[in-house]
């Protein structure tokens, strides 16, 4: 994934790379073409000094050729020769290369000339005057190696800037975002985004605070209406139960009466059950259970067991457990409810005579228990969803353990390895 | 014995009223809280059942009046609300006892008998059943004069049993009388069926004449 603000980068980056690299070219066209003018012109201006002084001295043939002479061997640029033809010719400009004394490096030179017909005593001469002038090929080097130099500082300018910006201009973005991840619905927390004086991140927060303000209010609906749903039940429920217990009390009940009402038994507590799972499902998160101590989870689940040593004993199975001290803040009641429901899921899930371990080992409590295949991970802590066919459980019990788990911010793992299943609850 | 019943739904106050007026109990009911008030100011009773939800009210407040008239009724709430901050403050108001609704009338039975003979005697304090004689001070049990060794479970399932005398009791308020709130977490009690047994075997050796009957299909009876 890319970040946001890598990829403007990115695309400035190459656009100037393009550009700088068109413009190299033009660089260089365009400082060929001043020096040569540049050069033209200080041959022209030259030459037409030289010209006036000749003009104006009356110089014999013999001192133009001594003059000729001197300068090739003082000033190698200018030169003064007589030729045949009396017809004046057109100034001529030219450009030579040719090998340079001087230049041990290059081989060559670039040569720009002024070629002019000049009659001094009625004797034709062609007055001539070279300058040494860059070579294209070195002025594009040259420019090339800037640009080049250019670019990088450039780039480095672009991501030092865009640093900047992404701290100050993107910082309530950013912050949004974190406070984004860290919002969860069943925590009861209301969400407070920054303020930003940018429109775009304004529009996003204002849209962002109603949207989860109107999941929360939902929330808050649906949590209430399971409460005192199960709150209304809870009253026929009991009202069913005693008159079971009357019912029960009647003299002349036939076996087959009695049996029948024992066998009401079952689902009515099941449904008491689910009732009571509903209630406490919905009031985790409440502020009932804010009451939080520092606990120990050793002697909670030493207290815990006893509490199921008939169950135990009744399926004959093998129970180890091994603790370690271990230190956590919680509300009492919830750590209870989340202990009972992993050691009741445990014990209702093992076959006869199988096996329990239960321990508490640097902040990690792990229950494992013996069975035939690995449970669906998918749906498990999701509120009734069947994992087997048994209908014992009330199909909350994992929905409880995960909502407990986050109201504290732990974690809850299941695994299946070598036969036996692992719940595993990591405090902290 | 005087109980009062403070409950609004009238239905399920009638049934504890049948179920408890099998005993030498008798019952009186309000359904309110004004109701309940003026039955407090007035009279005395052995044992006052407190729903906490009531029409005009709030249950805990006739807790504090009771405390203020300095009347040493026993008091059990019986609450819908199932919040341990009820039961926390309703034990700290001077409740002696709470039951979260639903319960099984056995088990209200055996905790207002319990509170009634906790009331009654202070310090010497013996339940006896002919030949069975129970200490509850010392938590020790004889049979013509001979001491029975039991479990914990073993004496609590007799206290329960002698509580709910002539009464069947099911499975489930068996097994929901030993482990609590725990034992709706499962739907077999089998375990019951191992404590009874352990239990009337040790009386029967000690040679009590075998008052705790099985009710084939439903559960266990103590017959005297």
């Amino acid at each position: 994934m890319k970040r946001l603000l890598n990829k403007p980068l990115r695309s400035f980056a190459i656009y100037s790379l393009i550009i700088l690299l068109v413009s190299i070219p033009m660089y260089v066209l365009v400082i060929d073409y001043i020096w040569l003018t540049e050069l033209d012109e200080n041959n022209w201006l030259t030459l037409e000094h030289t010209i006036e002084k000749l003009e104006s001295n009356t110089y014999s043939s013999e001192e133009i050729e001594l003059m000729n002479r001197l300068w090739s061997e003082l000033q190698p640029g200018l030169s003064i020769v007589p030729i045949e033809s009396k017809a004046p010719f057109p100034d001529s400009v030219y450009q030579v290369i040719r090998p340079n004394a001087y230049d041990i490096d290059d081989e060559e030179d670039r040569f720009r000339g002024l070629k002019r017909h000049v009659l001094i005593n009625d004797t034709p001469y062609a007055l001539t005057i070279e300058t040494n002038v860059e070579e294209t090929d070195e002025t594009f080097v040259a420019v090339a190696l800037i640009t080049l130099f250019f670019f990088v500082v450039l780039i480095i300018g672009f991501v030092m800037l865009n640093r900047k910006i992404a701290i100050q201009a993107w910082r309530p973005f950013y912050e949004t975002l974190t406070r984004l991840k860290s919002f969860e619905l069943s925590k009861d927390q209301s969400l407070v985004l920054p303020a930003s004086n940018i429109f775009e991140f304004h529009e996003l927060n204002q849209s962002l605070e109603r949207l989860i303000q109107n999941n929360v209010e939902t929330y808050k609906i649906q949590k209430s209406f399971t409460e005192n749903a199960s709150h209304e039940l809870q009253t026929p429920i009991a009202l069913l139960k005693a008159k079971l217990d009357l019912l029960l009390q009647q003299q002349e009940l036939t076996p087959a009466v009695s049996e029948l009402i024992a066998s009401i038994e079952a689902p009515l507590s099941r449904l008491s059950r689910i009732n009571k799972n509903l209630l406490v499902l919905a009031k985790v998160g409440s502020h009932q259970y804010d009451h939080v101590e520092v606990v120990n989870v050793k002697e909670i689940l030493q207290d815990s067991l006893v509490l199921f040593d008939d169950y135990v004993s009744n399926k004959k199975l093998k129970l180890s457990v091994k603790t370690q001290s271990t230190r956590v803040s919680a509300n009492i009641y919830l750590l209870e409810t989340l202990l009972h429901n992993l050691i009741s899921n445990a014990i209702r899930y093992t076959e006869l005579g199988g096996q329990i371990h239960i321990d508490v080992i640097e902040g990690v409590l792990q229950i494992s228990n013996s069975g035939v295949s690995a449970l669906n991970e998918d749906q498990m802590f999701d509120r009734f969803s069947s994992l087997t066919n048994q209908k014992v459980s009330s199909g909350l019990g994992l929905a409880i353990i995960k909502e407990i788990v986050t109201k504290y911010d732990w974690n809850v793992d299941y695994s299946f390895d070598a036969g036996m299943h692992h719940f595993s609850v990591k405090f902290d | 014995m005087k109980i009062l019943i403070i409950e609004d739904e009238v239905e399920l106050a009638k049934d504890m009223e049948l179920f408890l007026s099998r005993e030498a109990y008798h019952c009186e009911l309000v359904a309110n809280y004004d109701q309940a008030m003026e039955k407090v100011y007035a009279y005395e009773y052995d044992c006052i059942l407190l729903d906490l939800m009531l029409p005009g009210g709030d249950g805990l407040s006739i807790l504090q009046e009771l405390k203020k008239l300095n009347k040493n009724e026993g008091v059990i709430i019986i609450s819908a609300k199932n919040s341990i901050e009820d039961k926390v403050s309703g034990l700290k108001l001077g409740a002696d006892d709470y039951l979260a609704k639903p319960f099984h009338q056995a088990e209200l039975a055996a905790r207002v008998e319990s509170l009634i003979r906790r009331k009654q005697f202070d310090s010497h304090n013996t339940i006896t059943q002919n030949e069975v004689m129970i200490d509850l001070q010392a938590k020790t049990v004889t049979v013509r004069g001979e001491g029975v060794v039991l479990t914990r479970k073993e004496y609590e399932l007799l206290l329960f049993f002698v509580g709910n005398k002539n009464r069947v009791l099911s499975k489930g308020a068996l097994a929901e009388h030993l482990s609590g709130d725990l034992a709706d977490m499962f739907d077999t009690h089998d375990f019951v069926y191992a404590h009874v047994k352990n239990l009337k075997k040790k009386l029967k050796e000690a040679g009590y004449q075998d008052y705790i009957k099985t009710i084939y299909g439903s559960g266990y009876k103590w017959e005297i």
